[in-house]
């Protein structure tokens, strides 16, 4: 007796394996898998056998060996190893980056603004700068700032536009600078204690506004309380001395313990935080009525995160170098804090030095008192600034004009204030379309720092350049290179993603 | 009715000219303008004594008379094309003369240019005269000089009220082709070559004193030249007016973008290059693999093309492919393995363009054509050349800078699609691999990719083949740039609606052709103003090169003319004039794509 075929049971007979379309495209998939693997392994091993040709060997203990680099400012001037090096290249281009991204965003809003004032002449001053500076070639302008700054008169000891505040010369430019003095740990817990303040503050004024209706300002309220705890810190945070001795007792504490405990902690940490994970996951699946729909992807996510998670159980268990370090660095952690709170009564939080010029040799120099940027730094900082303010502008004034008008109408018809208006209606609408492409522009920037190597700045791609010139190591310091370029990248999107996030329309 | 009639009134609006604001008396304007609240008049002054102090020192500093403008005017020919050979200069004209005329005859064709107003024409020219006595003021000239700059400005004020005038009023106001201010602009310039003494500067470096300079105007190889493209543009425009009335339109438009990608590769490898063809070699050995891969080619496309071939085809096809990855994994001549992936690539795309008699032909054509374009340059990039050039590639400054920008263009876009297609592809592991890919490169300096190709690439490469250095870091700038263009590309492919998708498959096309013929035309189109944004992009950063070591034209006026003895700290002057050369270039680029969203409403989405 024969029952009649399925219908899958008809379809699978009608079509033949090589024009089943699931197939061909598996097959065409890992066809195209294995091409680009065997490319790879082709170019890998051709290139392995060329430096083997070389003598070039392409391991990482370049990094711990001399080198002979000088660098142009930053943590470390004259450093032992590769590593080193490469460590001082990569704190002057994050500083770079950093100060590039806070004063481009100033600049370029302040564009955005003039690109839409009602005055003629600064909406025209405004564009030009914005088609000037976006249409010649970043590196073109760096160069020309270089060649410019290079023409500043020499430095001498007494010279500078405020004399012995501000200097500006060939050699850079100099200004006092504000550092964190002994007493700043002390003050630093006062300031915590106020930011505790603050926030029940906070929610009380927002308590009452949500009651009343009146206008209480939660926001600047907290930022008043931070403010005077800060004031009061600068001259009571002694009063904070006791908390050396008890970081003492922490690291003796740390110091004594067994290793086991580290390691169940760490485990029970990590299995907490993929336990955590995956149960938001889920319910994140689910829909209103409790349907959960998970596709092939969700399913290989989840089983990824827990394999991880044992993967990472497993490494703790098996490697118990780890857990000792984080004991020993725990402890050293707790010790240098305690080492931090233990000092004069009176020393300041902060402190001031005034820029110095000291004479090494026959020429005048910038001592270390200052905060001091090279030539080099100056023309990165002041290009990458320029050229990036043009494009963020660009995005400001593109964020406001696509704010309807009918917004601030209506807004203004509730009874809203001008800064009310701004803050509530205009802003968060503007921004939902301001921060993305901006976002991009903050990427760009970073990215662009790398420049700093045709005017002899000691960034990434110049001291990662002289390392593989003097030991030969292309392939690690390319490595590094990208490894470090695509953290950052991913760090910043990350963060604008974040805002992204919170920015977005809450729809129904 | 009414409805049709309201609907015909918005297509009237949306088609006439945007209603211009009322013109005011000039002090009305400036009060609204200018000092609308005590606020605004204090900017306007503020910026007004800024502006005037920053164009007061600019001037300043060009006019110094310690600024050596000489050597920038010395080294026209080492900006433009470095050391190309004198007695060979007539190909860099003859290069630039192709480019002209297909410029021209697409102006024709695409009917470019708009009508400006002549009112409106009077008031610029009015308003540059205003400019010019400005600068003349605040520059450091002697008197004599002032007085000379500010006749010359009140002869420009003196056309541009004679224009204003002439200009009529209301309805019957008179207006001109843009086309036709910049011919007259141009053709002014071109004059001035012939009567102002600009001086005739030259650099020769086989002879003492290196540097010569003579009074009286530019010298003859300089504007006799320019004067013949002049005159070559303006013929080539008649000519493509023609074309355009009497040929069929579409066919021409696809002959001239045929012939705009042709241009670079032919130009650069065959006219300025000038391969020295070794007759008895192309026999023997490339025309035969030619004639044996167009007759093989051929037959086995049209039988493939035929509807009726069936699977048969698509096997034959796929083992074509197969055979390609084979031969290229042996030694063997590169032309043969590059004509069989290409012959694999064309197996595999036929029955995508399957169909009667006249669709076979085409493809076929469209194979030889292919086939014969990749043989030719092959054949030349791989003869010696014989201008001989000292030091480095055979061209270089602003060529070189023209020339990479260009070829990464052209070479990019296929790839960038290629990578965008991939990437909203439903295949994961395509999908994977293009976003790794992208994301990758994205995330990472330009400049680091360059060091990394210029240096690794010979270590990458097989014993015994070798690339040249600006080959190599061609093809790293070609991937950084396909990554970015495959992300543009995707947002265009992304606003194909999903209705598009389901009318193709409801008519029964095959992915391939939903994707060539539906998806892509529609998505590309839509992409265009960011494509453009990156075009603009790809130029600019070819400056990067120089830090390299190529020798472009942000090198040779930063390094080279620097160096020149005679022309030492002449490095502000020759960057500014690059960075202007640059600017006009972007510019003028940027201003066209706007023109491009105004007139086809792109941008409007």
């Amino acid at each position: 007796m024969t029952t009649a075929p399925t219908t899958r049971e008809r379809v699978s007979q009608r079509v033949p394996l090589w024009r089943d379309v699931i197939v061909l495209k598996w097959v065409t998939q890992v066809a195209l898998l294995l091409v680009v693997l065997g490319t790879m392994w082709f170019l890998a091993s051709q290139a392995g056998d060329n430096l083997r040709a070389r003598n070039i060997n392409t391991e990482f203990d370049f990094l711990e060996r001399p080198v002979d680099i000088q660098i142009s400012e930053g943590i470390d001037t004259h450093p032992d190893t590769g590593g080193r090096a490469l460590w001082a290249a990569m704190v002057n281009t994050l500083r770079l980056s950093i100060s590039g991204i806070f004063f481009a965003s100033i600049l370029g809003v302040v564009v955005g603004l003039a690109r839409l004032s009602d005055n003629w002449i600064v909406r025209r001053i405004a564009t030009g700068w914005v088609e000037v500076l976006r249409n010649v070639p970043l590196l073109v302008q760096m160069v020309l700032i270089y060649s410019a700054l290079t023409a500043l008169p020499r430095v001498g000891l007494d010279t500078g536009p405020v004399n012995g505040w501000l200097h500006i010369s060939n050699k850079g430019i100099s200004m006092p600078r504000v550092f964190i003095a002994d007493g700043f740990y002390q003050w630093a817990v006062v300031v915590l204690v106020g930011v505790l303040v603050a926030h029940f503050v906070r929610r009380h004024r927002q308590a009452v506004q949500d009651e009343t209706g009146a206008h209480t300002s939660p926001t600047l309220w907290a930022l008043g309380t931070v403010a005077v705890f800060g004031l009061i810190g600068l001259f009571i945070h002694p009063i904070f001395s006791w908390l050396g001795p008890v970081f003492d007792g922490v690291a003796d504490l740390l110091g004594s313990l067994p290793n086991a405990v580290p390691q169940v902690l760490l485990a029970a940490i990590v299995v907490g935080l993929a336990a955590i994970w995956i149960h938001r996951f889920i319910s994140s699946r689910r829909s209103a009525l409790g349907h959960l729909s998970i596709s092939d992807d969700d399913c290989f996510r989840i089983a990824f995160t827990a394999v991880a998670s044992l993967a990472v159980v497993a490494l703790i268990a098996r490697w118990t170098g780890f857990s000792a370090w984080t004991l020993n660095s725990g402890q050293d952690l707790f010790a240098v804090m305690a080492d931090k709170f233990d000092v004069d009564g009176a020393a300041r939080p902060f402190d001031a030095m005034r820029p110095d010029i000291i004479q090494k040799g026959r020429f005048p120099n910038y001592g270390t008192n200052g905060l001091s940027m090279s030539l080099g730094f100056a023309s990165v900082f002041f290009a990458v600034v320029f050229y990036t303010s043009a494009f963020i502008g660009e995005n400001v004034r593109g964020g406001i004009l696509a704010v309807p008008k009918g917004q601030t109408e209506a807004a203004k018809a509730v009874g809203l204030g001008r800064g009310q208006i701004i803050r509530h209606v205009v802003l968060p609408q503007a921004l939902r379309v301001i921060l993305p492409p901006t976002g991009n522009q903050y990427l760009n920037l970073t990215k662009n720092t790398s420049l700093a190597v045709a005017v002899g700045m000691s960034d990434m791609v110049q001291v990662g350049t002289t390392v593989f010139n003097q030991t030969g190591m292309t392939l690690p310091v390319v490595a590094i290179w990208m490894l470090f370029y695509l953290s950052c990248s991913l760090t910043i999107s990350v963060i604008v993603n974040w805002f992204n996030v919170r920015m977005r329309l809450v729809e129904r | 009715m009414s409805e049709l009639s309201s609907a015909a009134a918005a297509a009237n609006v949306s088609g006439a000219a945007p209603p211009e604001a009322p013109k005011l008396p000039p002090r009305q304007w400036a009060k609204e303008n200018l000092f609308s609240s005590p606020f605004s008049s204090f900017l306007t002054i503020a910026t007004s004594m800024v502006l005037l102090v920053i164009s007061r020192a600019l001037l300043g500093f060009i006019f110094n008379p310690i600024r050596q403008w000489n050597s920038t005017a010395t080294n026209m020919q080492l900006f433009f094309t470095r050391a190309y050979p004198d007695e060979q200069y007539v190909r860099v004209w003859s290069s630039l003369a192709a480019i002209i005329i297909l410029t021209s005859v697409s102006m024709a064709v695409w009917r470019a240019g708009s009508s400006i107003p002549l009112s409106r024409l009077g008031r610029k020219l009015l308003a540059g005269a205003v400019l010019l006595v400005l600068l003349a003021l605040l520059a450091p000239f002697s008197a004599s000089a002032t007085i000379q700059w500010t006749l010359v400005a009140v002869c420009v004020a003196a056309i541009g009220e004679g224009i204003r005038r002439s200009a009529g009023k209301g309805e019957d106001e008179r207006s001109v082709s843009s086309l036709t201010v910049l011919v007259v602009t141009l053709a002014g310039l071109v004059a001035s070559l012939w009567v102002v003494p600009f001086g005739h500067h030259t650099y020769i470096p086989s002879r003492q004193p290196r540097v010569l300079a003579e009074s009286g105007t530019v010298a003859l190889t300089t504007k006799l030249p320019w004067t013949i493209m002049l005159l070559i543009a303006v013929a080539a425009y008649l000519v493509g007016r023609v074309i355009r009335e009497r040929l069929p339109l579409n066919p021409t438009r696809v002959t001239l973008l045929v012939l705009w990608l042709l241009a670079p590769p032919v130009l650069i490898y065959l006219v300025l290059r000038d391969p020295s063809f070794d007759m008895g070699h192309v026999v023997s050995t490339d025309l035969p693999i030619f004639a044996a891969y167009a007759v093989g080619g051929s037959l086995l496309l049209s039988w493939l093309t035929r509807p009726s071939t069936g699977e048969a085809g698509r096997i034959v096809a796929v083992v074509i492919l197969i055979a390609g990855f084979c031969t290229f994994l042996t030694p063997m001549r590169m032309v043969v393995r590059l004509d069989m992936l290409l012959l694999a690539v064309f197996a595999l795309a036929a029955p995508t363009f399957a169909g009667g008699p006249r669709n076979r032909k085409r493809y076929v054509l469209g194979w030889l054509g292919v086939l014969g374009v990749m043989s030719w340059l092959i054949t030349a990039i791989n003869t010696p050349s014989t201008v001989s050039v000292p030091g480095g590639f055979f061209i270089g400054g602003f060529s070189i800078t023209l020339m990479v920008a260009v070829l990464t263009l052209v070479l990019s876009f296929p790839l960038g699609i290629a990578l965008a297609l991939a990437r909203t592809s439903t295949m994961p592991i395509f999908r994977l691999l293009a976003t790794w890919f992208i994301e990758f490169v994205r995330g990472v300096p330009l400049i680091t990719i360059l060091i990394f190709f210029s240096i690794m690439v010979p270590l990458f490469l097989p014993r015994g083949m070798h690339l040249g250095e600006v080959a190599a870091v061609v093809i790293g700038y070609v991937l950084f740039s396909a990554a970015y263009l495959a992300e543009n590309v995707r947002g265009g492919l992304q606003s194909v609606t999903r209705g598009q998708h389901e009318a193709a498959e409801a008519v029964g096309m095959t992915t391939a052709q939903k994707t060539l013929f539906i998806v892509l035309p529609q998505g590309l189109r839509v992409a265009i103003p960011p494509l453009v944004g990156h075009c603009i992009g790809v130029f600019k950063e070819t400056s990067l090169l120089a830090i390299i070591g190529v020798f472009d034209v942000l090198y040779i006026g930063r390094i080279v003319i620097p160096g020149q003895t005679e022309f030492m700290g002449s490095t502000k002057e020759n960057l500014l004039f690059v960075s202007v050369i640059y600017w006009v270039f972007a510019y003028q680029m940027s201003k066209a794509s706007q023109r491009l969203e105004e007139r086809t409403g792109l941008g409007e989405r």
